[in-house]
């Protein structure tokens, strides 16, 4: 399979201060969703700004499309559909005519697919800029980085300001990018979301790509926040000696802790007592980043 | 969907996705998106030269006693504003609307081409734009292009509105003159505009791209207002680009100096187009 993406020692820095990359080593294989992951400020942004040609990269090299991104930025651009993280639309212009204006810069003539896709996301493709909400303006992003139907999506922060009905409907069509053999790019904060489409994950921190792992591989890496209640008080010095449980709690009839471990274990203990209610959370994003970095640096939490 | 292409074919597959066209889309849009400005900007010139027009037949039937009047004023104060004879609808308008009108025109352009790069920075707008296939040197020719032609537009309308004026009050001002007139100050407004072009491409800020074109259109006005007045700075008049503008509605367009001027205002396009090429965009 050929490479969608292909770096090598790509490295973006701002003067002496300012970080961006160092050496990213990124390989994203054509008709892969990959989640591109990392804390605000860890250069995911600027991986892909340099990847479209509009950072100036100071060190290695990169590729889309075995198109080289300091000479043939032009031609990538045309197969890629980009929605930049912290974008802005013009305010007087309503959604359909920025989808007209792009249409002509790409020689798209029919914009079928333009209004199919703005009728599931629900995109009000008639009214100015302006006067539309944030998650509005977001879905008018996602139309006009897909309605070319491009062979590689480059998308930050896709599902931002999105309610949730609408993230399921963007996560659908993802689905059907990859159904029809087309690359996904993208960043997210949500592991949810992450979990639910990407085959696979970079991890980026400090500028540098910390690993490349499977989705599974990733989420099997975290932990889970427990909050147990019980019918009577209960003694949660049981628990506390559980292997993977950290941060223990305990208020009488309640006790919640982190579990690093299997649930078995935990689950056979709590089942000793009347348990009257259980809850199991994912953790966010952040929090698994830097679990997985302290385990990563031999830390203990 | 993996295909096996060379990095020429790729190249050839990616330009026949985004033909050509895209400058003409680009000219075109902008055009379009500033036809309200050339309206407002056009409409409110183009009333004042209008409103002058009307008033000069208040005063030509008293010219002679204003020239007498006005050659009580210093000889210098005269000559710099190029006053010579009121009694002349020509000389009246260039005086009183002509001579100065760049000055308010040319921010027309520095205030677009401003924005075109440095505004689109700092409006978060030019990612979304540039992730089109869009080559950076059809954003900085595209929009002077959108820019010249507006200004066109707006020049087109002033006239119109001037000459209308001097047929209905019956002023004797040919469409010629008008018409040198108004297209006279489209050199002069794209040169501070294609220097507000260059400064957006240099320095990532709006503030700064319209701060130096402006600073130097007042200065060298005043350095060609002033210079024609005073012996000491007439021989400083030839850097400022005022002192090539001349009066073509008394004495035609000057084809050199419009020429001239319009090869300059290119020249700093072309500086931007390099200066753009190389840098980073900020959002």
């Amino acid at each position: 399979m050929s490479l969608a993406i292909d770096t090598e020692r790509l490295t973006k820095t701002y003067g002496r201060k300012t970080r961006g990359i160092e050496e990213v080593d990124l390989a994203v294989e054509e008709g892969e969703v990959f989640g591109f992951l990392g804390p605000n400020g860890a250069g995911k942004t600027t991986t892909v700004r340099t990847l479209l040609g509009f950072l100036r990269p100071t060190g290695g090299r990169g590729e889309v499309f075995g198109l080289d991104i300091r000479k043939d930025s032009v031609e990538i651009r045309g197969r890629v559909g980009n929605l930049p993280g912290e974008f802005a639309l013009e305010d007087r212009m309503t959604g359909e005519g920025l989808l007209r204006y792009f249409a002509r810069l790409r020689g798209v003539k029919d914009l079928g697919y333009a209004h199919e896709l703005s009728e599931r996301l629900g995109a009000e493709l008639h009214r100015p800029m302006r006067r539309l909400s944030r998650g509005n303006k977001q879905k008018i992003g996602l139309v006009q980085a897909m309605f070319h139907r491009p062979p590689l999506l480059m998308l930050d922060e896709p599902t931002g300001g999105l309610d949730p009905l609408v993230q399921e409907e963007f996560l659908d069509i993802i689905d059907e990018v990859r159904d029809e053999g087309r690359t996904v790019f993208f960043s997210s904060h949500n592991l949810a979301e992450v979990e639910r489409v990407c085959d696979r994950v970079g991890i980026i921190r400090g500028g540098r790509l910390a690993a490349v792992e499977t989705t599974d591989t990733l989420v099997d890496k975290s932990f889970r926040h427990v909050v147990l209640t019980f019918a009577q008080d209960v003694d949660p010095k049981p628990f506390e000696s559980l292997e993977g449980v950290r941060e223990l709690k305990s208020d009488g009839k309640k006790v919640s802790f982190t579990l690093y471990d299997d649930l078995d274990e935990m689950v056979k203990l709590a089942a000793r007592h009347r348990l009257v209610h259980m809850e199991y959370e994912r953790p966010s994003l952040e929090e698994v980043f830097l679990t997985y970095y302290e385990r990563e640096n031999g830390g203990e939490r | 969907m993996s295909v096996v292409m060379t990095r020429g074919e790729k190249r050839r597959h990616a330009a026949r996705r985004a033909p050509g066209g895209t400058l003409w889309a680009l000219v075109s849009h902008t055009v379009r998106m500033l036809s309200r400005g050339v309206l407002i900007w056009g409409a409110a010139i183009g009333l004042y030269s209008a409103a002058l027009v009307a008033s000069f037949t208040t005063i030509e039937g008293s010219a002679d006693e204003l020239n007498q009047l006005m050659e009580a004023y210093p000889k210098g104060l005269m000559e710099a504003f190029g006053i010579t004879d009121l009694a002349d609808p020509a000389n009246y308008m260039q005086s009183q609307v002509f001579g100065f009108v760049p000055l308010a025109l040319a921010f027309f352009t520095i205030m677009v081409l401003a924005g075109a790069i440095a505004g689109a920075e700092e409006r978060g707008t030019i990612d979304v734009l540039l992730g089109n296939p869009l080559p950076r040197w059809q954003l900085v020719v595209g929009n002077f292009a959108a820019a010249a032609i507006s200004l066109l537009a707006i020049c087109a309308l002033v006239g119109v509105l001037t000459w209308g004026t001097a047929v209905l009050v019956d002023v004797e001002l040919s469409l010629r003159q008008v018409a040198d007139a108004v297209l006279n100050m489209w050199p002069i407004c794209l040169l501070f505009g294609a220097l507000a072009l260059l400064c957006s491409a240099l320095f990532h800020r709006r503030g700064l791209a319209i701060a130096i074109p402006a600073f130097l259109l007042f200065g060298m006005y005043l350095l060609d207002t002033i210079g024609r007045a005073s012996d000491d700075l007439e021989d400083l008049r030839p850097f400022s680009v005022f002192y090539y503008y001349g009066s073509a509605i008394e004495h035609g367009i000057d084809w050199a100096h419009f020429g001239g001027i319009t090869l300059v205002a290119l020249a700093l396009v072309l500086l931007a187009v390099l200066v753009f090429r190389r840098r980073d965009i900020y959002t």
